[in-house]
């Protein structure tokens, strides 16, 4: 119950951001991806029981464990008017030649998404130059960016490339400097570990110690948009360091040696999962691959200061605040001419020594909560306190509020 | 990079509302046989959380410990103090008064006495029944959104009266809908818009719809009469709550319910010695109570409404305008490259992207066209930009 309002004034609201930083962990294994090292739970309706394959995430995860023959499943639906409001999956044409006008359309949820690896074996060519400009752009940070280097001599054009997609619903704006860490596992030992340890974008190559490669730049971070850009063509030997370890990647029964181009393999790039060579020592699935990384995500905040000054919000509306038993007096008089409200004796709760009697009256009250309005004094927050603040007439708070927007 | 800075005119700017729905249907084996009666008993299914202090129960999706899972909907009951039902040796029986008036003063509100209004049958809060035994269903805010769209709740009840485990119960069954919801609803709660849920047979256990599971309910050609529903709760569109009179699980002779004297008072189960229907709740806690609703739920779906606010901006492009870039590549040699040398040609553009600007000039949003525009003085464009908030 309100016990009074006041106003904000200029300098009560603040307008922030806090920065975040959410953890990512991919670990692809046999063209399985686990992310966050969750393995498949299954449901009472589903194999699957957040029904998106291992390694996705669940847009709104608003189908739970469900099926359409046994529990049904959650469907979002606009109406066909003249708003033409569809969803994207609906074309243009289909819009108007499936759907008669108060027709519901409707969509299907959950969407889900993950890391996407694309192999260009001959370079970005057509396909990737769209990222010409991109990789151009971070080129103060690092020439291993520029997309024909004069300094290197390469051309990612033609560039034969490993191309690792991240979708920014995992990461928020932008993926953070220095957090990059790919790490390249043969049958469980780290053979290979790229990390952008300058925090310039480069993926130096920096383990194990005495790797082949060791030091070198195997490619790059597109941090803003969600890329890892690798052209390391070095081979990677085994864990002891002895041997060049070539595996079936491509899935044509032709073993190829291990590079930073195969990293990721079978990473939603079409790779089966079940489809294993007809040699047995070049089974792809002796390799995985961990894909770490820390997104930056930024929380718009507000900041409310909310007074309660000396002699003020010392009266409440609650009946307790009132002395017990004083029913006749709450009664108005009332009369042709006359509406006189009786004065009613506001309990003492002010403490002694002593139980009877107390000490002497002074207006206290315990405030416990903090209602925010609008201009129409519409309520449209609240705040609670963990324990509620004893409030005297010479006594001043200011309570801090914070809301995430 | 823009070139030239349009003012919107007031005609330019228009805010619309667009009204996104979600289908959502919570099936009976979702509610109570997730986990199944035959694997586990009533009440412990890992999918259904309760509380040490027992006032309510909530069912979810899934597992509750399991960061996927949804919250559904919690389930509660009671009684208003004056109810026949109310007495001081109930079980719980100050904490069903509690609820009863708690979900009464939000939804119902108080009178000009102060004093807590009472849950109406009919929407008329000036006179008739009150609905003095309750359930409550309180669906998630994640479900609800902003509001459950009017006319299409609808909630399936077993009716047969023996107390299973096993679904048999479910082979007798009512519906509840807010069937007048879309245009019969009522504005005289502080809680939202409201309507009346009313019972209807939908399914008597024989092969043709032929017998009537509720009094005085008529079925003609297979189809339960609509002139004769009954009212049998209320729904609370933005509250997101529906309120079941007891009345439906009881006979009329008996327990002046509204089912047939035929069908007979349903057993809840947790049933107390000559408590059938629902004055089970005298003798039972909340959890029981909860669990024999949750028993009974067929079918249980409703729609909802999210509202996506949009301002659209039309920018006309006029034929004299934008007909030049300042891009470097506009240019070779000092002259307009698209001329082709011919400086009788006219000029042309090809517009990629509109800007949105503040009144002083800074880049606010920035629309993307698919395919660049062709832009010429014999052409004329309006440019449609919509910005969802």
């Amino acid at each position: 119950m309100a016990g009074g309002y006041n106003k904000f004034g200029p300098n009560d609201i603040f307008y922030n951001r806090v920065k975040t930083h959410p953890e990512n962990r991919f670990f692809i294994n046999g063209s399985q991806i686990y992310y966050m090292y969750q393995h498949v739970r299954p449901g009472e309706f589903t194999g699957e029981g957040s029904m998106v394959s291992s390694g996705h995430i669940s847009l709104y995860e608003m189908n739970v464990d469900r099926s359409e023959a046994g529990t049904g499943l959650i469907k979002p639906y606009v109406y066909k008017d003249s708003s033409y409001s569809s969803f994207s999956a609906v074309t243009v044409d289909k819009y108007f030649s499936q759907y008669a006008y108060g027709d519901k359309i409707y969509g299907v949820y959950p969407m889900s998404s993950s890391i996407v690896r694309q192999k260009f074996p001959n370079g970005l060519g057509a396909t990737g130059s769209a990222l010409q400009n991109t990789f151009n752009f971070y080129r103060p940070l690092s020439p291993h960016y520029e997309y024909s280097s004069s300094i290197f001599g390469g051309n990612k054009g033609d560039q034969p490339s490993n191309l690792i997609k991240v979708p920014s619903i995992f990461y928020g704006s932008s993926i953070k400097k220095g957090s990059v860490s790919l790490k390249y596992y043969m049958t469980g030992a780290l053979i290979a570990e790229l990390n952008d340890i300058h925090k310039n974008g480069e993926l130096v190559q920096i383990g194990p110690t005495g790797s082949n490669g060791s030091g070198s730049v195997a490619g790059v971070v597109l941090y803003n948009e969600g890329f890892f850009h690798l052209t390391g063509a070095w081979q990677l030997y085994d864990a002891a360091g002895g041997e060049v370890v070539s595996l079936d990647y491509n899935n044509d029964n032709t073993p190829v040696a291990t590079t930073w181009q195969h990293f990721c393999n079978g990473c939603n790039d079409g790779v089966p999962h079940d489809d294993p060579p007809t040699v047995s020592s070049n089974n792809r699935g002796s390799a995985s691959f961990a894909v770490d990384f820390d997104g930056v995500s930024y929380v718009p905040t507000v900041t409310m200061m909310a007074h309660a000054p000396i002699a003020e919000f010392n009266h409440s509306n609650n009946l307790t605040y009132l002395k017990y038993n004083q029913t006749a007096a709450m009664t108005p008089e009332t009369g042709t001419y006359q509406y006189i409200e009786n004065d009613l004796i506001i309990k003492n709760v002010v403490s002694s020594s002593y139980a009877d009697p107390t000490g002497s009256f002074e207006k206290t009250t315990y405030i416990s909560k903090v209602g925010i309005y609008d201009e129409n004094k519409n309520l449209i927050g609240m705040a609670s306190l963990a324990t509620p603040v004893k409030k005297t007439q010479d006594r001043e708070y200011t309570f801090k509020l914070k809301l995430d927007i | 990079m823009a070139t030239v800075y349009k003012n919107f005119l007031s005609s330019d700017v228009v805010n619309t509302r667009t009204l996104l729905h979600e289908a959502i249907p919570v099936t009976g084996s979702l509610v109570s046989g997730t986990y199944g009666p035959s694997d586990v008993a009533l009440g412990s299914e890992p999918h259904i959380k309760t509380y040490s202090h027992g006032m309510f129960e909530s069912v979810y999706d899934y597992p509750f410990l399991s960061s996927s899972a949804n919250h559904i909907f919690d389930i509660t009951c009671g009684y208003a103090g004056t109810s026949a039902l109310s007495g001081a040796s109930n079980t719980q029986n100050s904490k069903k008064i509690s609820i009863y008036n708690q979900m009464a003063q939000v939804l119902m509100g108080y009178d000009h006495t102060g004093t807590i209004r009472l849950f109406d049958q009919d929407g008329d809060i000036t006179s008739g029944t009150k609905m003095k035994e309750c359930y409550f269903m309180n669906f998630s805010r994640l479900l609800v959104k902003d509001e459950i769209k009017k006319g299409t709740f609808a909630l399936e009840l077993g009716v047969v009266p023996a107390f299973t485990e096993t679904g048999d119960c479910l082979a007798k069954r009512i519906k509840l809908t807010d069937s007048s919801g879309s245009n019969g609803y009522f504005v005289n709660s502080p809680a939202g818009e409201y309507g009346i849920l009313f019972a209807q047979t939908t399914d008597d256990g024989d092969a043709t719809l032929s017998t009537a599971q509720l009094h005085e309910e008529t079925i003609t050609s297979q189809v339960s009469i609509a002139t004769s529903h009954k009212a049998a709760g209320l729904i609370f569109y933005q509250a997101g709550i529906a309120v079941i009179s007891g009345s439906v699980f009881n006979a009329n002779d008996t327990h002046d319910g509204l089912l047939d004297n035929a069908v007979d008072t349903l057993i809840l189960g947790g049933k107390t010695a000559g408590n059938h229907g629902f004055d089970t709740i005298t003798g039972s806690t909340v959890a029981v109570m909860a669990n024999g609703l949750r028993n009974r739920v067929y079918d249980l779906q409703f729609d909802n409404t999210t509202e996506l606010n949009s301002a659209i901006h039309f920018c006309r492009v006029n034929h004299n305008e934008f007909n030049y870039s300042a891009n470097p590549t506009y240019l070779n040699g000092s002259k307009i490259r698209v001329k082709g040398n011919n400086r009788k040609n006219l000029p042309v553009s090809y517009i990629t992207s509109v800007g949105l600007y503040s009144a002083d000039r800074e880049l606010l949003a920035v629309a993307k066209l698919s395919e660049p525009l062709k832009k010429d003085p014999t052409t004329e464009l309006t440019l449609k930009v919509r910005l969802d908030y």
